[in-house]
């Protein structure tokens, strides 16, 4: 414990400066980080041409002439446009799969690597290590992706970011601070492999599966380029795709409408992060388990 | 307990390794759990190793249904190509450029910021300050460039036509006098690298972080208290024992992205236009455009091969220099 202390003792002077300025910059720290994303939020709400200096959700309607606050015409388009609600059912249903998938395939291969009389173990080990620093290359591997007939499939999206060796190497080393004497036991009780898995390793993991599960869910919402490169078909893009879209002006989403095309692109931005933002405040020592849990052990 | 275990002796028992076949057979069942692995890794990251062969080819897709296959005729044709491509080689350049001094950057910006938030007393006020600075990481690259594209737009589209959407950046620069007319950021060679960093240390700076900040934790207080009995102020603190004690730390991270930096893609690929090429291309945006854009499977499998060798070098060199600081190395 530190002994307590009068800051602004003539003998802390220097130190109670330090803290008055250290408070300063991360205030001011804080503010350059989140102004972008407030002033976003804010022209998302105003359906006025000029934004300039607004930071508040509040503008003049062009169309009444009154001072409206949160104008949520934009959003109402956003849920209402097949052609912009359709793509974040697809980036629903492509994260919601791809999290299974991703958590699937790491526990039973993490489950399996961590089993160290197993013959070809280690070579299953280097197999997996290997693809982290040596790859075909992006054209071979559209061009398998071609051969097996996933192109223009959800599939060629949601299986390269299942496997994701990295999440694989997090997995094992959590399923390695499970106390052998627990596999033993239950080998003893007559437990099948899959029983142990299902029983003692899953039960024992929930933390490990709830922070790479969520890693796995970002991944794949935030997902875009593989769907540049694989998917051709415009009712599979994901709401990432449709947003690319709509800032490279390819179309007009708000054509035929009265909403500017700022104020639908500054929606749009809120509409793809706030899943994020719901869930962050709640799962944030998640996300910092997996990373602390990665860190100490590269 | 103890002398109970002195007791037992167990050199007598002679215990038999069973035999790999007999090993096989109590594991049968995780082969088979390992089948989804396995199945996913020969298919889409071991075959396309066999594909790196058609960087001695050319290969290109003319139509749709009409495919010509892999011509094996040119020999090191595609790299010759290369070598004398100007596209190449400032997308080369650009790789190089970006990415080192996105990683010095990095480096400045994260050391310092997580020292500062070591310095935060007030339990509640650094966990508000990491949540903040956290946030940014999470969104994707797609997401953080519209942002930015939307705070720093000059009031036009990307046809040119008038918006008058004039940007807050622009807005604030306007109305304090600095430009007198609004400023294409992003259309423009001198400022579309400096909005890159920015956008890079916006997103990455705080959850960069987070590595110091176990390491921060885990100095030993003992030292502290002993420089503060000797008299040393925090400052001589900070330089002669937390920097020190960092060193490590900041060395590894640096090699681990020393490794990466001919990986930059998506941050590039959304931000960029047509319009700075000369600035922004980078090997893997090249890649993009003249395989996939462009059909040219043969040449782009070249600069893939090319870039993937390099890469494999700088790991390698990577996890030799980590095993001489650290003991491990970092595959």
């Amino acid at each position: 414990m530190k002994k307590k202390f009068n800051l602004f003792h003539p003998q802390y002077a220097a130190r109670s400066w330090f803290v008055l300025f250290n408070s300063i910059f991360f205030i001011l720290l804080m503010v350059i980080m989140i102004v972008p994303i407030i002033k976003i939020f804010a022209d998302s709400m105003v359906n006025q041409t000029v934004y300039g200096l607004n930071l508040l959700p509040r503008g003049l309607d062009p169309e009444t002439d009154q001072i409206v606050w949160f104008n949520t015409i934009a959003y109402k388009r956003i849920l209402t446009d097949p052609q912009l609600y359709h793509p974040f059912l697809i980036s629903v249903y492509t994260t919601l799969m791809t999290t299974f998938l991703g958590l699937l395939i790491s526990t039973l291969g993490a489950y399996v690597l961590i089993q160290r009389d197993m013959p070809g173990v280690k070579l299953f080990g280097y197999m997996l290590l290997f693809t982290m620093i040596f790859n075909g290359g992006l054209i071979p591997t559209f061009l398998v992706m071609k051969k097996v007939g996933l192109l223009d499939s959800l599939w060629a999206v949601m299986i390269p970011t299942s496997m994701n060796v990295y999440n694989l190497v997090l997995m094992r080393s959590f399923f390695e601070g499970i106390p052998a004497s627990l596999f033993e036991a239950a080998e003893i009780d007559g437990c099948t492999p899959l029983g142990i898995f299902w029983r003692i390793v899953l039960p024992l993991s929930k933390a490990a599966l709830a922070s790479i599960g969520l890693f796995f869910a970002v991944a794949a919402w935030s997902e875009y380029f593989h769907y540049v490169i694989y998917i051709k078909s415009s009712d599979k893009y994901n709401f990432q795709y449709k947003l690319r879209d709509l800032f490279q002006d390819k179309q007009d989403a708000s054509e035929g409408t009265k909403i500017n095309v700022n104020t639908l692109k500054s929606a749009a931005v809120i509409v793809s992060i706030i899943p994020f933002l719901f869930i962050y405040p709640f799962c944030q020592k998640y996300f910092m388990t997996g990373v602390t849990m990665g860190a100490v052990k590269e | 307990m103890a002398h109970n275990n002195d007791n037992m002796n167990f050199d007598h028992v002679v215990v038999n390794k069973p035999s790999v076949g007999q090993r096989m057979f109590k594991y049968r069942w995780f082969y088979f759990m390992f089948l989804p692995v396995a199945i996913i890794l020969a298919i889409f990251y071991y075959w396309p190793m066999l594909g790196v062969r058609y960087a001695w080819s050319t290969y290109k897709l003319k139509q749709i249904t009409l495919r010509t296959g892999p011509d094996y005729s040119i020999g090191w044709g595609n790299f010759e190509r290369l070598m004398t491509s100007d596209p190449f080689h400032s997308a080369f350049k650009n790789t190089i450029i970006l990415s080192f001094f996105n990683l010095v950057l990095a480096t400045v910006c994260t050391v310092v910021i997580a020292l500062l938030i070591n310095e935060i007393n007030h339990a509640w006020g650094k966990k508000i300050v990491q949540t903040v600075l956290y946030l940014p990481h999470f969104l994707s690259w797609v997401v953080a460039a519209s942002i930015f594209m939307l705070i720093l737009s000059a009031g036009t589209d990307a046809t040119g036509a008038d918006t008058s959407n004039t940007g807050f950046i622009n807005a604030i620069l306007l109305s304090v006098g600095i430009i007198d007319k609004p400023k294409d950021f992003l259309t423009e060679s001198s400022s579309w690298r400096a909005v890159w960093y920015i956008m890079n240390r916006w997103k990455e700076t705080g959850w960069g972080t987070i590595i110091y900040l176990a390491a921060l934790s885990s100095i030993s207080p003992d030292l502290y208290e002993a420089a503060e009995i000797d008299g040393a102020n925090r400052l001589k603190q900070t330089w002669y024992i937390t920097l020190p004690s960092l060193m490590n730390t900041i060395l590894v991270v640096f090699i681990l992205n020393l490794a990466k930096i001919m990986n930059i893609f998506e941050s590039v690929f959304v931000l960029y236009n047509s319009l700075v090429y000369d600035v922004s291309d980078v090997i893997q945006t090249y890649t993009y455009r003249v395989g996939i854009v462009g059909n040219d499977y043969g040449y782009s499998t070249a600069i893939g091969l090319f870039k993937s060798v390099i890469s494999l070098i700088l790991v390698s060199a990577s996890d030799i220099i980590s095993k001489k600081i650290r003991g491990y190395g970092i595959v």
